[in-house]
């Protein structure tokens, strides 16, 4: 039955065979080792902490990024005029200048891949205990592309930071960071540590407990 | 299940008990409460950091943007915009800002705000910061909290003065704002003291009112006597001292500007926004110390039927001719009769209460009253002229003394209407004009042409060659008359006289030669003989010798002192003539006298004169020669003998000694009464003859005659200069001048030949006066009259050499 449903008959996982892997070296270890023998690594079946960590770095991320969008990301100043820009009203502006392109572009990855990432790990951190409504390998599937485009991310922080350092140009034009990068900075890592704290054999685990 | 793993380890039973939920709690769980506490005090803290919005309204927001537009007190920014909005009614313009927490409670009442523009002006450019970083609001209040207000009413443009600047807000009041502008300096000395805000009209449209700011500590020098004055512009003024121009910084030339003095001590300390007026001019001003400066002024109109042409806005208002006020306005209304509407002219009068004799703390209201009263007996007001030159006119208020009745409109709008009266206009500028126009209609043009021609006319016969020529001629002439002076003939007349006197003196020589004859002849010796006789024989030689001495004593009374004083009348009549008023014209006439003389020369009758001078000489001697070779010694010879042979005959009648002693005494009776008598007689007649001469009216006329004949040489001249004969006018001139210098030669030379020359030329002026024309026949008879002349002065100077040595007809000396 259950084999069946998940089209997975006959498996069984390494905790079920008695066995637990190292998670840095791959060595397979009887059940009761807590080291592994070849590099000397911990050795754990399941990180007990797991789930503890995604919410708390998830939740440092969502706190970090609300000052990410509130306050200003960019402060351009001219001879002329003193721009404060948030990342929306950068996107905004960017519409109405018709560089749509571009908007679009800091618009997913600004906004949406930061909220996309916190919706999808909490997904999975719920979905370790609750009725799964992917499948197992989707919500692996799924698991690897957060882990993936959480460094690309950072790419709006990268173009304040050469920015910055590129435009200071005295009196004239001088570009500098506001509190919405760093903000935006720590969110990020907040959320690639909160991914990164995510095990995700517990997908595995919760299918097998919920049989 | 347990089927499918019986084959299998048994299960490793991974399911630990569970530990405490301490002890399961991951430590990263501090990550996101850190986040949290961060966030929420940031958020906590600009909330609580959050300034107070106030409320600012704006007629024009100009520049204002939401969320850039600083706030800004002493040029800091204590705040920022957040909003712009409009009044629900549209009116005006409402601006939120967002001040600092510790500034809003010093925005009470007092706090005033505007907007600072970039600014260039006279006295430099403001605001040029904003040029760049954009407009923002400039606020100011003081240093004293009192009721916070988040509500404000901008202002429109910045105030002169800071809020807590030292120093005394003062008005200023004037009827011309024109030169006048906010910033404006106020300069006392020189030195700028105060700003001048912006000039405000009041309701009344008359009075602009100005708000100005003394700058501690110089506000303690404004008193109620102080006065201020425009010091706008240039002013130009045209004294004894020349043209001056008094030009005020360049600033105040372009701004406008406002001095002050206080003119003379003891006013009283200024009161906050005490009202001063504004004079046009320093000199006013300063003129103005007795002006009821600070009073109200009653505003009274007047409607003038007539042209008000003359009058304008500052003309005086006289009351009996006192000046209590001044024109304030001028203009036209509309009356709205209901049969005809028709225009009046409206001045408004500014009249000055206190002016008008009711003291000091008198009001309009008391005025108005007062005029009220007046008018009711008569007063009237009229145009008067008030200079007559500039046609200027003033207004007079005088009582009529039959006027209609009228009283005074209290009730017309907007001012009080007094009536009017005949104006007394004096128009000397109709008068002016209609001089002027004769004037102009004078054919002026017509008279400078003509000048013009006359002058080129009289330039032209200038120039001319002949008019040229004429100073030469008349030295020709003179030099003419000269040569006639300096001509040998006339030079020779004084050696022909020399000769007649020599021919004279011979004469008496040959007279005495006679005598010494008759001494040496026989006649003497008879005589001796005869007297010897008459010693000898003669008993009555007292009585012979007393008749010879009465012979002697009548030869010696012998008519002498009538012959002295017939020369002394000669002389006399000579002095006489001298004097003669007529003669007097002679020198002043000489050099026509000359012209004359000229004419003399060029007739040939007087180039032959010295030779009738010689001919008349040759005459005289010969005359003389006659007479001493016949005449005269052979009649003495004749006489003596006569004498001899009665010398004889008293010798030989000696006896009838009586008898001859009449005869002898009858005999120099005889000769007494005969001979020398006679020659007395003939030596007086001469000398009458001379007076005669002298005097008759022809030597009388001679001055006169020489004017005349001088006036005919003048005419002479005239016609010459008529013929164009100018070069002769020249040569006559040039010989008189040369007749001139000879006669000044000769008179330095010789003045006894002048003398003679005189005499001769007066008889030859007396000869042709009375013959016109100059004949040789005339000239002869002139010659034989001469002749006959010398010859009564040789007689006579024969007379006087026997009257003055009468022993010589004895002696023969």
């Amino acid at each position: 039955m259950e084999s069946t449903r998940h089209g997975l008959p006959g498996l069984i996982t390494a905790r079920e065979a008695g066995l637990v892997a190292c998670t840095r070296c791959g060595q397979v270890h009887a059940g009761g080792a807590v080291r592994c023998k070849r590099c000397h690594g911990p050795l754990e079946s399941r990180d007990r902490q797991s789930l503890q960590k995604v919410w708390a770095w998830l939740i440092a991320g969502i706190v970090a990024f609300i000052p990410a969008n509130i306050y200003p990301m960019l402060i351009t100043s001219t001879l002329l005029e003193h721009t404060e820009s948030t990342i929306v009203g950068g996107a905004i502006q960017l519409v109405e200048h018709h560089n749509y392109g571009i908007a679009a572009i800091v618009f997913v990855a600004s906004i949406m891949i930061p909220i996309g990432k916190f919706i999808a790990i909490a997904y999975l951190a719920i979905s370790v205990h609750r009725h799964q409504i992917l499948k197992m390998h989707q919500r692996h599937r799924l698991y690897d592309v957060v882990e993936f485009i959480g460094r690309w991310s950072m790419i709006d922080v990268f173009v304040v930071a050469i920015l910055s350092a590129l435009v200071q140009l005295g009196g004239v034009a001088t570009i500098n960071p506001g509190v919405a990068a760093m903000s935006f900075a720590l969110s990020v890592v907040f959320t690639m540590l909160s991914a990164l704290a995510f095990d995700p054999r517990l997908i595995w685990d919760a299918d097998r407990t919920a049989s | 299940m347990s089927d499918e793993n019986s084959q299998r380890p048994a299960d490793l039973d991974v399911r630990q008990a569970k530990p405490s939920i301490w002890r399961r709690l991951s430590f990263v769980w501090i990550v996101p409460i850190l986040a949290l506490i961060v966030s929420v005090t940031v958020a906590w803290q600009s909330f609580a950091n959050r300034g107070v919005e106030i409320e600012i309204s704006f007629n024009n927001a100009s520049g204002v943007t939401a969320g850039e537009t600083a706030i800004k007190y002493r040029d800091v920014d204590v705040g920022q915009v957040e909003r712009v909005e409009f009044s629900p009614d549209l009116q005006e313009v409402l601006v939120y800002a967002r001040v600092d927490k510790n500034i809003a409670p010093f925005l009470d009442a007092d706090a005033k705000f505007w907007v600072v523009r970039p600014e260039v002006g006279l006295r430099g450019v403001s605001g040029l910061d904003t040029v760049l970083s954009g407009v923002y609001i400039e606020g100011d209040w003081n240093r004293d909290p009192q009721v916070a207000q988040t509500a404000f009413v901008g202002l429109e443009t910045a105030p002169i003065t800071l809020a807590d600047q030292d120093g005394s807000a003062i008005v200023l009041r004037t009827n011309d704002g024109s030169a006048l502008s906010a910033g404006a300096p106020i300069l006392h000395q020189g030195i700028e003291v105060g700003v001048l805000g912006s000039p405000e009209l009041q309701d009344d449209g008359l009075t602009v009112l100005v708000d100005a700011f003394i700058n501690a500590p110089y506000d303690k020098l404004i008193t109620t006597n102080t006065r201020f004055w425009d010091t706008a512009g240039f002013s130009v003024s045209l004294g004894a001292a020349g043209v001056s121009l008094n030009v005020g910084s360049l600033a105040s030339l372009l701004e406008g500007g406002v001095a002050f003095d206080t003119v003379v001590s003891g006013g009283a300390p200024m009161k906050d926004l005490q009202v001063f007026d504004l004079f046009s001019d320093e000199e006013t001003a300063r003129n103005s110390l007795f002006n009821d400066a600070g009073r109200p002024k009653l505003n009274v109109a007047v409607l003038f039927d007539g042209s008000v042409s003359g009058l304008s806005v500052g003309s005086e208002v006289r009351f009996q001719g006192l000046r209590v006020g001044q024109v304030a306005e001028l203009g036209a209304v509309v009356i709205d009769d209901p049969d005809e509407a028709r225009v009046e002219l409206r001045t408004v009068l500014a009249i000055e209460p206190g002016r008008l004799g009711l003291g000091e703390d008198a009001t309009p209201q008391d005025a108005l009253d007062l005029l009220a009263d007046f008018v009711g007996q008569g007063l009237r007001a009229r145009l008067v002229t008030g200079n007559i030159l500039s046609g200027s006119l003033v207004v007079e208020l005088v009582e009529v003394a039959d006027a209609p009745e009228a009283i005074l409109d209290v009730s017309a709008k907007p001012f009080p209407v007094i009536p009017t009266t005949v104006s007394n206009i004096t128009d000397v500028a109709d008068q002016a004009q209609g001089v002027l126009n004769r004037i102009n209609n004078l054919p002026i043009e017509e008279i400078m042409t003509s000048a013009i021609d006359l002058m080129d006319s009289a330039n032209a016969l200038v120039r001319s060659d002949g008019v040229m020529q004429t100073p030469e001629q008349v030295a020709g002439l003179l030099a003419d008359a000269r040569g006639l002076i300096g001509s040998p003939a006339l030079q020779a007349v004084p050696d022909q006289i020399a000769a007649v006197v020599e021919q004279a003196r011979t004469i008496l020589g040959q007279v005495s030669g006679v005598m010494t004859m008759v001494g040496n002849a026989d006649l003497v010796g008879s005589v001796t003989r005869t007297v010897a006789n008459v010693e000898d024989g003669t008993r009555n030689l007292g009585e012979i010798s007393a008749s010879a001495q009465s012979l002697l004593d009548k030869v010696n009374a012998l008519q002498v002192e009538a012959l002295l004083s017939q020369a002394s009348a000669a002389i006399d009549s000579l002095q006489v003539l001298a004097e003669n008023p007529d003669l007097a014209q002679v020198p002043v006439s000489l050099t026509q006298l000359l012209d004359e003389t000229r004419g003399l020369i060029a007739n040939g009758d007087v180039q032959a004169l010295p030779g009738e001078l010689r001919n008349v000489a040759d005459s005289a001697n010969q005359i003389l020669t006659d007479l001493t070779a016949q005449n005269v010694s052979g009649q003495l010879t004749n006489a003596i003998a006569a004498a001899a042979s009665a010398a004889e005959s008293i010798d030989t009648a000696s006896q009838q000694l009586p008898a001859i002693t009449e005869q002898l005494n009858t005999l120099s009776a005889n000769a007494a009464q005969m001979d020398l008598q006679s020659l007395a007689q003939a030596a007086e007649n001469t000398l009458d003859s001379i007076d005669a001469l002298v005097g008759t009216p022809s030597a009388q006329a001679l001055p006169a005659s020489l004017s005349s004949a001088l006036d005919e040489v003048q005419l002479f001249l005239n016609d010459i200069r008529e013929g164009g004969a100018v070069e002769n006018v020249n040569a006559a001139l040039l010989s008189a001048n040369n007749a001139a210098q000879a006669i000044e030669d000769a008179a330095r030379t010789l003045p006894e030949l002048s003398r003679q020359a005189g005499a001769l030329v007066t008889n030859t002026g007396a000869v042709l006066s009375t013959y016109g024309d100059r004949s040789r026949f005339n000239a002869e008879t002139l010659s034989t009259l001469r002749d006959i002349q010398e010859a009564a002065d040789a007689v006579s100077s024969l007379a006087k050499a026997i009257q003055r040595n009468p022993s010589s007809l004895i002696t023969g000396r």
